[in-house]
């Protein structure tokens, strides 16, 4: 075993944002394992503070450009229950299919361009152009189909403007809707060569388990993405559920000192949300088309390797597609139209909660007898997370040790299990640092 | 077609220049001729926006030039070499200029395209731009629409 080891990774690449992992052992001990999320506050539950119920899902999208579907729809859904709001059936298929779009562009995006240069021994997607061309033009393909696919429903992808309180503001029209069923059944043959792709390096998935409880949206009807009850299953099979008024006595949000981010707990020391956590919990509603590839896969739950959400998520694309095409027939086979907006019934506190990439999300709001704001709580899935993290890796390390790894084999080890989380810290920049050519 | 594209963070002070450009273009009615378009923290969206039929793309971006808050360059990607360390493509390492050398070494067609770059004063958590940003917003919004035009 090795005895002495000294890692510091700062700012993690490939994960959205900034987590540092930091390693130290001497003499065979493990001093220090930490997971280091060094992001700042960001005060959104302050800023929606006397704003109207109108504008607060328009301010809470800010919270991620990856997830602003997603945090639209907890938002509104908050939003709609504090104010008494049924929406019609067809605007729940309707934002079901919106939020499939934003799940499946997300995993795609984290499949080929944040996972996949780990499984080929590339530092990143750009030494994987030349030698892995058609990947990355289909991978793009289909990205950008997805773009398309949610931008159509929501307005847009990043900070949607069609989800609003009591419904949907514009609707596309039913050839719109028509050409995109045609366009998500035309998909088939690139998730073919996409599990084709995931196939090929399978075996590059590190085999490593931890039991922990796993967290998602449920529902008896269907494979909870937009709607259901809280739900987590224990490493012996047993779940359990709760309403998703009750949500704070199951995420149960504390702090720890190496972290600016709120962890959280339910009935073990952690629990992991996410697509691994979606496929444990809710396997069964998943699309035949969708079990059959898990098959393939021999994946199958419960799943304990938390590598294995990559995998989870190229299985939740698929039945995202398959979902949406179902969904898409009920909604035109039931005569489509646009709908006039549901109106506020009463104000009062109201909570809302759907699964986002990284897992589930919630919101939740009080408002005053004149539509305003008087306060909201946002628990995302990230945060919901980082317990787990830190206990994967505390569980990892001392397997790598033993298994007399390098030290750069056991940094690439930790970041991979950190990477396969897909955590969104979400506090990054963008901005572009040049210098002008002589 | 011709686009504004605004890139940046909308939480992070000053990166979020471009996006606020063009929501106040969006809100304020001035995308005649022309599509103005957010695409927040995912640069990869710019892909969708390469394309044979594309006449005209004027990007902003918060770019760090070594310059007064506030300052800004119209520039060609040719034009500059990024000093950046990163090498991935993801939302915090990426940025436009990786987005198009991927698009390139793919084959994909690079319409006349310029970056206004302003210099931010503040990268820091925050919903409001710095001052030096906010009193020349209208400067920044007449170049680009201007640029966007420009045959």
């Amino acid at each position: 075993m090795r005895q002495n080891v000294s890692i510091n990774v700062h700012h993690l690449t490939r994960v959205e944002g900034h987590g540092n992992i930091v390693v130290d052992v001497k003499n065979g001990k493990i001093e220090k394992m930490q997971w280091q999320v060094p992001e700042a506050p960001r005060f959104f539950e302050a800023m929606i503070r006397g704003r109207h119920y109108s504008e607060v899902a328009r301010i809470t999208s800010r919270i991620c450009g990856i997830c602003a579907i997603g945090h639209t729809l907890a938002s509104v859904k908050a939003t709609e229950n504090a104010l008494g709001i049924v929406v019609t059936p067809q605007t729940v298929k309707l934002r079901t299919i919106i939020k499939h779009a934003e799940n499946c562009d997300s995993h795609l995006l984290h499949i080929y361009f944040l996972v996949a240069p780990d499984l080929f021994g590339a530092p990143s997607v750009f030494p994987l152009v030349p030698t892995h061309t058609e990947v990355v033009v289909r991978a793009l393909r289909m990205k950008r189909f997805a773009h398309e696919w949610g931008s159509l429903l929501a307005g847009r992808t990043t900070h949607p403007t069609r989800v609003i309180p009591g419904g949907l503001s514009e609707y596309p029209t039913e050839a719109e809707l028509k050409n995109l069923k045609k366009r998500l059944i035309d998909l088939q043959p690139d998730l073919d060569a996409t599990v084709k792709t995931v196939l090929s390096v399978a075996d590059k998935v590190p085999s490593f388990e931890r039991q922990t409880e796993y967290m998602a949206l449920s529902s008896d009807k269907e494979y909870a993405v937009y709607d259901g009850v809280i739900q987590t299953v224990m490493p012996d099979g047993k779940k359990q559920r709760w309403p998703v008024a009750d949500y704070k006595s199951c995420t149960n949000e504390y702090v720890v000192p190496q972290s600016t981010a709120k962890y959280t707990k339910n009935k073990m020391a952690s629990y992991m949300a996410g697509a691994l956590a979606r496929f444990n919990n809710n396997y069964d509603l998943l699309h035949p088309e969708a079990k059959k590839l898990a098959e393939t896969l021999k994946f199958k739950p419960l799943c304990f390797n938390p590598y294995m959400n990559s995998v989870a998520q190229l299985v939740e694309v698929v039945h995202g597609v398959k979902d949406s095409i179902r969904l898409l027939d009920e909604v035109l086979g039931a005569g489509y139209k646009p709908e006039d907006l549901v109106k506020p019934k009463k104000f009062g506190r109201g909570q809302g909660a759907v699964e986002v990439p990284r897992g589930i999300l919630f919101h939740e709001y009080g408002y005053d007898d004149k539509g305003m704001c008087t306060g909201g709580n946002c628990i995302i899935p990230t945060n919901q997370n980082h317990g787990n993290i830190q206990l994967d890796l505390e569980a990892l390390v001392p397997k790598l040790l033993a298994a007399e790894k390098d030290e750069k084999a056991i940094e690439l080890g930790l970041e991979m299990l950190v990477r396969a989380y897909d955590p969104c810290i979400s506090c990054s920049t963008h901005y572009l640092k040049v210098e002008f050519k002589r | 077609m011709r686009y504004i594209i605004g890139i940046g963070n909308y939480r992070m002070a000053d990166d979020s220049i471009g996006l606020r450009i063009v929501e106040h273009i969006v809100q304020s009615g001035l995308d005649k001729g022309f599509e103005a378009v957010g695409i927040a923290d995912e640069g990869m969206r710019l892909l969708s926006y390469l394309e044979n039929e594309t006449e005209r793309i004027v990007l902003i971006d918060a770019v760090g030039l070594g310059l007064a808050a506030g300052e800004y360059r119209l520039f060609a990607p040719s034009d500059v070499r990024t000093t950046k360390m990163a090498q991935g493509l993801t939302t915090h390492e990426g940025d436009a200029l990786k987005v198009l050398e991927l698009a390139r070494n793919l084959g994909y067609p690079i319409p006349p395209l310029t970056i206004l770059g302003i210099q931010p004063g503040d990268l820091g958590p925050g919903m409001e731009l710095s001052p030096a940003l906010q009193e020349r917003f209208h400067t920044y919004l007449e170049i680009a629409l201007e640029e966007v035009q420009r045959d």
